[in-house]
């Protein structure tokens, strides 16, 4: 693409998302949204095959659906209540169907099934935009929307999770399972968004950061399908070994950073009466754990049959740039130890 | 006036179950020429000039146009309208859910439903639509900026979408 292009896309995806962190009035909130929708189809379709076509085309028009439903909630709650404040809205049905139009932007269940497709038609700079920027600005808005129904919040997580955790089960392709992982972690941070926001900011800021270091390893060692991550394993034995640890993290075990929000997830919840909701949500997050765990199975537990070159690459000197990736992998494994400064980092 | 009236909101009902029933796009973009030029009549009748004027100049004018030109290219052969019985049943289907959403919604018959401005029937003092794209110009400030610019990445992302032969996506390579 030309860099003239490139560059006024990604501006424009910036400029998107911080339009709607920093609105207060609803039409400047989609405003923001409808940026970031336009300036991501270019990027989508970057590779001119018909399966990435396909994947832009889902795209826009389940983003495009969302940013109707949430143009006609907010004039909905404009006419029964005289004004556009995002923070004010006060007539329960609009702000039900913003809560869902916002969910149906994420990639929430039951609105998920677009998901896993869309992510799959696209290359794995793409879609780590899509897995992690992209969620940024809806987050923002529920965030800052008075509390709704409960019960809708509540079933909107628990499916989630449940969701994410079964339909990844019976995947082979990376990006389909990264796109089921990403729905599982986004049905925590909903679950636990009206009892104590700080806690989603700090789930989701974790999801972030250990989503992104697993679409760079898989970035770095081109594999699209388990196979293909098998017999990566030589190309840099350093992240082979380290691989395993970040998926183990996303899974949620401790001693690994992807243990800090759930289980202040699960604190919260059972502090809030919910003991119930955080046994079943804890459960569901058992699907996940073992189709993470397959794939540190396949990364660096096995190693599958291969021929004598194929061992050879790590004697290659590896050019791409890991600088960032190996930041990451340290957030991602080690800001356990450090749970009170990062959790205070969120509280506002 | 009362038969102008009656003439406009039948063309505005016709119209919209026409784009609702037809599988046609072009059919569809002739029955929206309809609803949007009756639509408009009715609403600067009401007082609503501006709000009718923008919309046949940039949507009728310039939105419908681009959008009939594309729909021209994928011409089909056996287009279907409603001569079809099929088409036929579904248009009729459409005016009986016109019909009884008229039917439950026309309880509060006397109130003022319009927002179009402030003033009353034909003598707008304050038509809010104007009024607000001036406020735009006026105090927008970045927002103008921020508005123009939306529109222009949308045209280069468009532009960029559908790049014919080397960089072009729709075109299968």
């Amino acid at each position: 693409m030309s860099p003239y292009m490139l560059i006024i896309l990604i501006f424009t995806l910036g400029l998107g998302t911080l339009i709607t962190l920093s609105s207060s009035h609803w039409l400047i909130a989609w405003m923001g949204l409808e940026l970031n929708t336009f300036a991501i189809l270019p990027l989508m379709a970057q590779q001119h095959s018909p399966r990435a076509m396909e994947a832009t085309i889902k795209y826009f028009i389940i983003q495009t659906t969302a940013a109707t439903m949430l143009l006609f909630a907010s004039v909905s709650n404009a006419w029964l209540s005289g004004q556009w404040e995002i923070q004010q809205m006060s007539h329960p049905t609009p702000l039900a169907l913003i809560t869902i139009a916002l969910a149906l932007k994420l990639g929430l269940a039951p609105m998920h099934a677009w998901f896993p497709e869309v992510l799959q038609g696209l290359n794995f700079s793409t879609g780590l935009i899509l897995s992690t920027w992209q969620k940024l600005a809806p987050f923002s808005l529920l965030l800052q929307i008075p509390p709704t129904s409960s019960f809708l919040l509540i079933t909107l997580g628990f499916i989630s999770v449940l969701m994410g955790g079964w339909g990844g089960l019976n995947q082979t392709q990376l990006r389909k399972i990264l796109g089921y992982s990403s729905i599982a972690h986004l049905g925590w941070m909903i679950l636990i968004m009206q009892y104590a926001p700080p806690l989603t900011l700090l789930a989701l800021t974790v999801y972030i950061v250990l989503t992104s270091s697993m679409f760079l390893t898989f970035l770095y060692n081109q594999a699209t399908n388990i196979n293909s991550l098998a017999i990566s394993w030589t190309k840099t034995p350093m992240l082979t070994a380290l691989t395993p640890l970040v998926l183990l993290s996303l899974g949620g075990l401790p001693p690994l950073t992807g243990f800090l929000p759930k289980w202040a997830i699960l604190q919260e919840l059972t502090k809030q009466g919910l003991t119930p909701v955080a046994a079943l949500t804890a459960l569901s997050a058992l699907l996940s754990l073992y189709f993470y765990l397959r794939l540190s199975y396949a990364t660096a537990l096995t190693t599958p049959p291969n021929n004598l070159p194929a061992t050879l690459p790590w004697r290659i000197i590896f050019k791409q740039p890991t600088t960032f990736l190996a930041v990451l992998i340290t957030m991602s494994l080690s800001l356990l130890p450090l749970s009170p400064s990062v959790m205070a980092f969120f509280t506002f | 006036m009362k038969y102008l009236l009656f003439l406009l909101l039948f063309l505005l009902i016709l119209g919209v179950v026409g784009v609702a029933s037809n599988p046609s796009p072009g059919f569809a973009a002739l029955s929206l020429v309809m609803v949007a030029g009756s639509g408009c009549s009715l609403l600067a009748g009401q007082g609503g000039y501006f709000l009718a004027l923008i919309l046949f100049l940039i949507y009728l004018g310039g939105m419908l146009v681009v959008f009939a030109y594309s729909v021209a290219f994928t011409g089909s052969d056996y287009v279907e309208g409603w001569g079809t019985r099929r088409i036929s049943l579904a248009a009729a289907g459409y005016l009986l859910l016109v019909w009884g959403g008229g039917v439950i919604l026309s309880t509060n018959l006397n109130e003022e439903f319009w927002t179009v401005g402030a003033g009353f029937g034909e003598f707008m003092f304050l038509e809010y639509s104007l009024v607000g794209v001036a406020h735009l110009y006026m105090g927008g400030g970045w927002l103008l900026v921020a508005g123009a610019w939306a529109l222009l990445l949308v045209l280069l992302a468009v532009l960029e979408l559908v790049r014919g032969a080397s960089r072009g996506a729709v075109r299968v390579v």
